[in-house]
């Protein structure tokens, strides 16, 4: 699909991989995976640091690295290395971007849920790496759940393989779950093969507006629904999220013909009861475009120093946390999922005040000139993240302090 | 025979109610459902995770190995301690411990059986998806231990993606917890299917999923295994993924009505078993669109279950099938191996003709939507060319997979059994990595030691074939 360019293009613009006020001194951008795995090599013997960059759009969700010398770009690593539709299966190059994935599927009616902010740069590898893992993931799993095999370039030049092209397998450690979520901590994913589903027939996104004094009510109607919306949101602000602004309740349908025809009955019969007086459709590509830009607001800034967070829990008391935020931050915007159980706050607050509510909420996104520590609160097994890192990078120069607890 | 300072010790610190030590005794933990065996040196039948803790720091100052043991299924020796040491019995720690229906999770004790978890919950409307053939015997510590499958997978998963976090013992013999939710490394998806070599896990946190509302099961019959194989092949290519695909040929279908009658097509060359389930009008529709492909790729009857009876005697038949085989062979040998699904055709065609190479009657009974394979290999352990050729035959089977693009275990496990062949898939490079995961959680090697990891050089040796328990 890709035609072929030459190799490793060296001297790439740094200004390009900036993160915050950090900048490399060089920037490479390999085509190959042999090619990744020598520029690290090449930077772990000169003990330079180390940052891979897929389409940058998650690159807020860590902290800025303590130190920065090479950026390894993976735009480049854009090969599909194997798709045969009958297999609902592909195997991807890490710097595939999620648009071109999904469009590729598209026309032979299949797609993988992986949900991801701006997928126009948003890259397989980086997406992996992030951690994201957005609202559909109740309904179909998480992106992890659908890698079925991956490749990783190591700190000491070396490519290791795991898992495979088959959907089900025990071959040895799974160690595609260590890389997804590493965050470039632990070697640049160069390669994901994913399982993918057959599309839904019908995508419908219902948007209900709702008035403050019929809350409580909505909420519980909205959870009654005899077929399970693939997403289930409570948007609360976010005017860039499937709007209007003010509160309103956004429903993914997706499956056959009849089911979303009867769920949406069913869905405008209790959403009239809990006293909603309208509920907006919209089908098939504009129900797709106006998810993406609820998907798109958890990764964005409206300002240039507001912060995003998210905060995971139960989905039971999602909305009440969600309540909470806002009750103690005055004009923070919240999404609950009421599927998922995560909170997602966008204030120009302090990211203290949003963790003395939520203390486990990390950054999503944050403007140009907001600096936050991404993590807050340390895992009670960061000892043995720590072993891990060590590792895998004993010289300690895939983006170090990046993650969590400064791994 | 004079008890050991190490088993006098543990039996000291935990007392005879949780402390086996003499021979007799821990015969019951010397072997699972692979051949070979290995008498360990103690075996603790514990309460909490808090005493599992106590043994594993004694048994790490005496040098001792330790292996967790679930129910003892395992078909590639993974619960047997080669190098004798501990043996760890969950045979206490079987409980429900927390339901929470609303936010569709359960927290439990790693030796509740599989099966009864879903029976528990069944009456809030949640199951547990994961359902392993051995469900009604294996437990959900040693499911997670393999990473275990089922017929279910193909549309729900496999027991990774039902995990959401576990408490562990590691090998300080402190008591660790890890969730998917928590930022940092995925812990969880990397001690699930670690077959018990980077800790031991005494609690599981696991995501439960709504019965759906209506469920359908049906079976065709056709010619012959390679046509059915192609019919799956043509069902899943149409981007059409129910619940369940399973094969069985005409030599398992015989084995299974013999002692079952469920009502299969008894002279049927091979049978489909479909599962479709959801909504209601999506399972009408989903067995139309499906029969009509059968239909074209040969089936030759078409028939669905008329009630819940019916479709729950189709598939304990079904889980049954290795047993069933038990009781008409002196012994067969159950291959674990999964290829890419559009190769079933030639993969199937492929075993029988390496079966019939080695003079050996073969029987399959596979997960077929997901493309793994469970030949089942018929010999009589009495006779040792037949021995060797089942030896033979398996390692060639699992290299005819490699070679189109398939692996070496679907859902069983690499265990004792193919941990030699773990080579013919992964580089060094590979295993590598692997390793780097071993050293941080087990640096001392001493959970689950001989197990997953090769230790000689690349070759096809297999050890002696398995004999008996059920498959996938």
């Amino acid at each position: 699909m890709i035609a072929k360019r030459p190799r490793a293009k060296r001297g790439a613009n740094p200004a390009a991989y900036a993160i915050g006020r950090a900048m490399p001194s060089r920037a490479v951008e390999p085509a190959e995976a042999g090619d990744v795995a020598a520029a690290l090599r090449e930077a772990a013997d000169a003990g330079e640091a180390v940052v891979v960059y897929g389409g940058g759009t998650l690159q807020r969700a860590s902290n800025a690295p303590s130190r920065y010398d090479v950026a390894i770009g993976t735009r480049r690593l854009d090969a599909v290395a194997a798709y045969d539709p009958h297999e609902l299966t592909v195997g991807l190059g890490a710097g595939v971007t999620l648009a071109a994935l999904d469009r590729m599927l598209a026309e032979h009616g299949q797609f993988v849920p992986l949900d991801a902010p701006f997928p126009a740069r948003a890259t397989v590898g980086g997406t992996l790496a992030a951690a994201w893992a957005g609202p559909r993931r109740a309904a179909y799993g998480r992106p992890r759940d659908f890698v079925i095999g991956a490749t990783i370039a190591l700190a000491d030049g070396t490519l290791a393989s795991s898992g495979g092209m088959v959907v089900k397998n025990v071959t040895g450690y799974d160690m595609a779950k260590l890389y997804v979520g590493s965050h470039g901590t632990l070697g640049a994913l160069v390669r994901a093969n994913f399982k993918v589903l057959p599309a839904p027939a019908v995508r419908r996104l219902a948007v209900a507006p709702f008035d403050p004094d019929v809350r409580e009510r909505a909420l519980a109607h909205a959870l009654t629904l005899s077929f399970e919306p693939a997403a289930l949101l409570v948007i609360e602000g976010f005017r860039d999220a499937a709007g209007p602004a003010g509160s309103r309740i956004v429903a993914l349908l997706e499956g056959s013909d009849a089911v979303v025809d009867r769920t949406t009955r069913e869905l405008r019969s209790v959403f009239g009861a809990a006293g909603i007086a309208e509920t907006r459709l919209l089908d098939g590509a504009d129900a797709a475009r106006a998810f993406q830009s609820t998907l798109d607001a958890y990764a964005s800034s409206a300002f240039a120093d507001d912060v995003t967070l998210l905060a995971r829990g139960l989905p039971s008391d999602a909305a009440a946390r969600a309540a909470a935020v806002r009750a103690a931050l005055a004009g923070a915007e919240t999404i609950a999922d009421l599927h998922t159980g995560d909170v997602v706050v966008r204030t120009r607050e302090d990211a203290a005040e949003v963790r003395a509510v939520l203390p486990r909420a990390t950054v999503l996104a944050a403007g140009a000139t907001r600096e936050v520590d991404a993590w807050g609160l340390a895992p009670p097994s960061i000892d043995v993240m720590r072993a891990v890192k060590a590792e895998f990078d004993p010289r300690g120069v895939l983006a170090p302090g990046r993650f969590v607890g400064g791994i | 025979m004079a008890v050991s300072a190490f088993a006098s010790r543990l039996g000291d610190a935990l007392g005879s109610e949780v402390v086996r030590t003499e021979p007799e005794d821990l015969a019951v933990y010397a072997f699972d459902a692979y051949s070979e065996d290995g008498l360990p040196s103690a075996a603790i039948v514990p309460r909490d995770a808090r005493e599992i803790g106590i043994a594993v720091r004694i048994a790490r100052e005496h040098d001792e190995p330790i292996v967790p043991r679930g129910a003892g299924t395992g078909l590639c020796g993974g619960a047997v301690p080669s190098r004798g040491g501990l043996v760890v019995s969950f045979a206490r720690m079987n409980r429900l411990l927390e339901l929470d229906v609303r936010n569709r999770r359960a927290r439990v004790q790693p030796g509740l059986i599989n099966l009864q978890l879903s029976t528990q919950i069944a009456r809030h409307g949640v199951f547990y998806a994961p359902d392993p053939s051995s469900q009604k015997i294996s437990t959900i510590g040693g499911n997670v231990g393999t990473n275990a499958g089922g017929p279910h997978c193909l549309s729900y998963g496999t027991t990774t993606n039902h995990v959401l976090g576990v408490e562990y013992v590691d090998t300080f013999g402190e008591v660790r917890r890890t969730s998917v939710d928590d930022p940092g490394y995925d812990l969880t998806g990397v001690l699930v299917g670690s077959e018990g070599t980077l800790g031991i896990v005494t609690e599981v946190d696991v995501r439960l999923m709504q019965l759906p509302d209506a469920v359908r099961v049906c079976v065709a019959a056709f010619a012959d295994v390679e046509t059915a194989s192609d019919a799956v092949s043509a069902i899943i290519g149409a981007g059409i993924v129910p619940t369940a695909l399973e094969i069985m040929d005409a030599l398992i279908t015989r084995a299974v009505e013999a002692h079952y009658h469920a009502g299969y097509p008894e002279n049927a060359g091979a049978v489909l078993l479909v599962e479709i389930a959801g909504a209601q009008e999506d399972v009408a529709a989903g067995e139309a669109a499906i029969a009509r492909i059968a239909r074209e790729h040969g089936a030759l009857s078409w028939r669905a279950a008329r009630d819940a009876a019916e479709r729950d005697a189709l598939w304990a038949a079904r889980k049954g099938a290795a047993g069933a085989i038990g009781r008409i062979a002196p012994n067969y040998y159950i291959q674990d191996a999964c290829v890419p699904r559009t190769r079933l055709p030639a993969v199937m065609r492929a075993i029988d003709e390496i079966a019939r190479d080695h003079g050996l009657p073969v029987g399959n009974v596979f997960h077929a939507g997901d493309g793994n394979l469970h030949p089942l290999l018929i010999f009589d352990r009495r006779e040792p060319r037949e021995v060797h050729a089942v030896i033979d035959a398996g390692t060639e089977i699992l290299r005819t997979c490699i070679a189109m693009g398939g692996t070496i275990s679907g859902e069983h496990g690499i265990g004792y059994e193919k941990k030699e062949t773990l080579s013919l898939v992964f580089s060094a490079n590979d295993l590598a990595a692997m390793g780097k995961v071993r050293s941080v959680f087990d640096p001392a090697r001493a959970f689950n030691p001989d197990k997953i990891f090769p230790t000689g050089a690349i070759c096809g040796e297999v050890s002696q074939p398995a004999t008996a328990a059920s498959a996938g």
